[in-house]
């Protein structure tokens, strides 16, 4: 009998359907490995069993019985501990101040200070990790760290960890000693939930695989005797297909964008690409390849520590964004909430952001040609309703991507760098933004298009680069750009 | 969006003005001749100083940024222009005409550069503005006790050689401070620091809406992220708002100057929390983004008008106070319920 198990559980975000009727069961005292593309529901899974989230439909059985979670808290208490990628410590306080939280033993009142320490070490060299309880975990590393958060979980008698990608951010040195660690958590009887893009760890530390692809359990069974190459193809699979655009234009020979040996640690290395106008150039690779990195230095947010970059055959090293929007570069960002609008403006003020100082006349802005402009830009990227005076935090997620497009088609910029432009927005409107990024190469731009979902950039992308850990690892075109060949190379197969 | 989000989003920009106009009834019922031309000018001299500063702060505020140094840049802008205005070799050299310019560029000046510095800090060096405006806070106080050794500057000694000069040269700038012109119907005539009062809320709401300066203040406030990657110089922009900020406290620096003919250390002491106050019961909101200088001037009214109102009923002063507390609050879980309604309606 399982642990945990979860029966047709759904799970709908605005806009998306995160888990589509998913089973997932986790016996006692075994390690489960969890793999997908990004955005297949790996995350959701792990939020609905560590009580972030509640399912919208489907059951969850704890220990034979059903159960909701109400909160964190409470799964926290029936003995689950999820251990995410952004590390739960307070960085100013020392291990043992972390792993007791919430729990604190108390004399009369007062903190128990000695024993917490005491028994902080003793979980700790349990782990493995000798260092001094007190010291605060900021200092640690991250692998340290990870190892603190498992020391809190073993200390509040945790019968079932979750690790999200936790060998992402660790040396080898620091994976074979936290793989050891798991297989120590299993021989005493805690079992193990494991989300990981390394093949190579999921096939050495888990007796069970699940994969997930577009919410959907597409298969599970034993890792013994998995090769990577099968485990691939699952996770890729072939359902969604977009309409391929085709260009109706060659690209330009000369190329207007030249980067070569790119680097700026430890987000990119040695990046070399081209980009030409009439063409769109796709960038694959998983989470943390350094995708979003090097469209980012491009655009002028973050410098590059080497290389040099040449645009139209000159120098080009942009010191802050309106350096780069001035010689005709734009970076339209994955986060539309964060980076990409003020959701307190109008539609109107955000897509005349960039280019107001063309509506101005001796620093007043003249309302009837901003309002003409912004008209004419929300027409062009058929907004609905196209109404530019409308505060832009009532738009649903695809029309606030498409103010994203207007505000920096307004810029007429040479270079347009999409980071994952459909993310979080609905089939529809996901064909409108395709058709338009299409429209742009055709109108003479040179775009690029980070996106993590496959058949998005199969069905946009002239040539696809697949970046892995920082670096260009492969160009893919023509018969050879397939769903498998990017994944094999994300992955490193 | 629904009905009850249109509501709060009416009542999150007229709410203010609808519960000033709702006070000034009630205050009219209880208080005979409140709507009187007179009492209502009364009311605009005594709110000017707080709007004015409400004014400067709203910028700040509407960049996601405070600023605690104004009242402090009230005291050091008042003691050197007082200084300006009755020195002795400035008298002497320049005349009282001139003087009294040099007073007010000074006071402006001083209130500009301290703002300026605040802004630099903030936005170049990349401290919390809470910090740095309560460390400007302090150094400018202790600056202006320093160079008055604790002791106000203005009126002369009766042995003074040039004790008619100075008495005039304060007079001058007396007639900014605590003049009045000339208006039908008002026997001692209008205010003249409620007319630049408004003057600088009707600019101060120009530039706030109408020029690139002032979207670029919304943006930043906004979204700050959002902001730069879309190519506004963000470091300039929270310059520039502190500097206004600054500004404005030299403004008031002249009006308490000349209207007391003296400038003493302790100007303007705890002023800054008297206009956030206003500020916020305006409808700027502390999170940036959020803001209007007509909110600014309303909020200062609100505040005034609730003095007066208890003054002229006879409420001794310690309960005006716990009543400006509470409106405070008020404000803010206004602030908080509007925003909430715009949470719900991102999903809906």
């Amino acid at each position: 009998m399982g642990l945990l198990e979860l029966q047709g559980v759904t799970k709908h975000y605005p806009g998306v359907t995160a888990l589509d009727g998913v089973d997932f069961d986790v016996a006692a005292g075994t390690v489960h490995a969890v793999v997908g593309e990004n955005g297949a529901g790996k995350s959701t899974l792990l939020r609905l069993i560590a009580g972030a989230d509640a399912p919208d439909g489907g059951t969850i059985r704890w220990d034979g019985a059903p159960v909701r979670f109400a909160s964190p808290r409470d799964a926290l208490r029936r003995g689950i501990t999820v251990i995410y990628q952004e590390l739960a410590l307070v960085p100013n306080l020392g291990a043992d101040a972390n792993i007791f939280l919430g729990i604190e033993p108390t004399r009369r009142g007062v903190l128990d200070r000695a024993r917490m320490t005491e028994c902080a070490a003793a979980a700790l060299h349990d782990l493995g990790l000798f260092i001094d309880p007190r010291e605060p975990v900021g200092r640690l590393s991250v692998a340290r760290q990870q190892l603190v958060e498992l020391a809190r979980a073993l200390v509040r008698d945790a019968r079932l960890v979750a690790l999200d990608e936790p060998t992402a951010a660790l040396t080898a040195h620091e994976v074979a000693h936290l793989v050891a660690q798991i297989e120590r958590l299993r021989e005493a009887g805690i079992s193990v939930i494991f989300v990981s893009h390394r093949l190579d760890e999921v096939r050495r530390v888990a007796n069970t695989v699940t994969v997930l692809r577009d919410g959907h359990r597409v298969w599970v069974g034993p890792a013994a005797g998995l090769d990577e190459a099968t485990l691939v193809r699952r996770m890729v699979g072939r359902d969604v297909a977009y309409e391929r655009r085709p260009p109706s234009r060659a690209p330009e020979t000369m190329p207007l964008l030249e980067v070569a040996g790119l680097t700026r640690a430890p987000g990119f290395r040695d990046v070399s690409l081209t980009l030409a106008r009439g063409e769109i150039v796709g960038l694959a690779g998983l989470i943390g390849a350094g995708r979003t990195p090097l469209a980012r230095a491009i655009a002028g947010l973050d410098p590059w520590d080497s290389g040099t970059v040449r645009l139209a055959g000159r120098p080009y090293r942009p010191r802050h964004p309106r350096d780069a929007i001035a010689r005709g570069v734009v970076y339209l960002p994955e986060d539309r909430k964060r980076d990409g609008l003020v959701l307190g403006m109008r539609v109107r003020e955000n897509v005349t952001l960039p280019v107001l100082q063309r509506f101005t006349r001796a620093g007043r802005v003249q309302a009837a040609l901003e309002a003409a402009a912004a008209q004419r830009a929300v027409a062009g990227v058929d907004l609905r309703p196209p109404d530019p005076e409308r505060p832009t935090h009532t738009l649903s997620g695809g029309n606030q991507q498409k103010v994203v497009l207007a505000k920096w088609l307004l810029t007429d910029a040479a270079v347009v760098l999409f980071d994952e432009p459909t993310r979080g927005v609905d089939v529809g409107a996901k064909t409108d933004l395709h058709r338009q990024i299409r429209a742009l190469a055709d109108a003479g731009k040179a775009v690029l298009v980070i996106s993590s979902e496959l058949p998005e950039l199969l069905a946009l992308a002239d040539r696809v680069l697949v970046m892995r850990e920082g670096r260009v690892v492969t160009q893919l075109a023509g018969a050879a750009l397939s769903a498998e060949q990017v994944m094999a190379h994300a992955f490193a197969v | 969006m629904s009905a009850s989000s249109r509501a709060r989003d009416w009542v999150a920009r007229y709410g203010v003005g609808a519960a000033l106009a709702a006070l000034a009834l009630v205050a009219a019922v209880f208080v005979p001749g409140f709507f009187g031309l007179e009492n209502l000018s009364t009311i605009l001299l005594h709110v000017s100083v707080n709007g004015i500063l409400a004014l400067g702060l709203t910028f700040v505020i509407v960049t996601g940024g405070i600023d605690l140094s104004v009242g402090s840049v009230v005291g050091l802008a008042g003691v050197f222009a007082a200084a300006a205005l009755t020195g002795s070799d400035v008298l002497r050299a320049v005349g009282v005409a001139g003087a009294t310019i040099l007073a007010v560029g000074v006071a402006l000046g001083t209130g500009a550069a301290v703002g300026a510095a605040n802004g630099a800090a903030t936005a170049g060096l990349r401290i919390a503005p809470f910090i740095v405006t309560l460390a400007t806070m302090t150094i400018a106080r202790g600056a202006a006790r320093l160079f008055t050794a604790g002791v106000p500057i203005g009126f002369p000694a009766a042995d003074d050689l040039l004790f008619a000069t100075k008495a005039r040269a304060l007079d001058a700038l007396h007639a900014v401070g605590g003049g009045r012109i000339p208006l039908p119907g008002l026997a001692r005539g209008f205010p003249v620091p409620a007319l630049i009062m408004l003057a600088l809320v009707a600019a101060g709401a120009f530039v706030l809406e109408r020029t690139r300066f002032g979207r670029y203040l919304y943006a930043v406030g906004g979204n700050e992220e959002a902001a730069r990657l879309s190519g506004v110089p963000v470091a300039a922009v929270k310059l520039g708002a502190y500097a206004i900020c600054g500004l404005c406290g030299g403004v008031a620096a002249v009006l308490l100057t000349g209207q007391l003919r003296s400038a003493g250390p302790d100007a303007g002491l705890l002023y800054e929390l008297n206009a956030i106050a206003a500020a916020v019961i305006g409808g700027a909101s502390l999170l940036g983004g959020v803001g209007t200088a007509w909110g600014a001037l309303v909020g200062a009214l609100f505040i005034g008008v609730l003095n007066n109102a208890l003054d002229l009923v006879g409420v001794q002063s310690f309960w005006q106070e716990i009543a400006k507390g509470i409106i405070i609050l008020l404000a803010v879980l206004f602030d908080v319920w509007t925003k909430r309604a715009r949470g719900a309606s991102r999903h809906a």
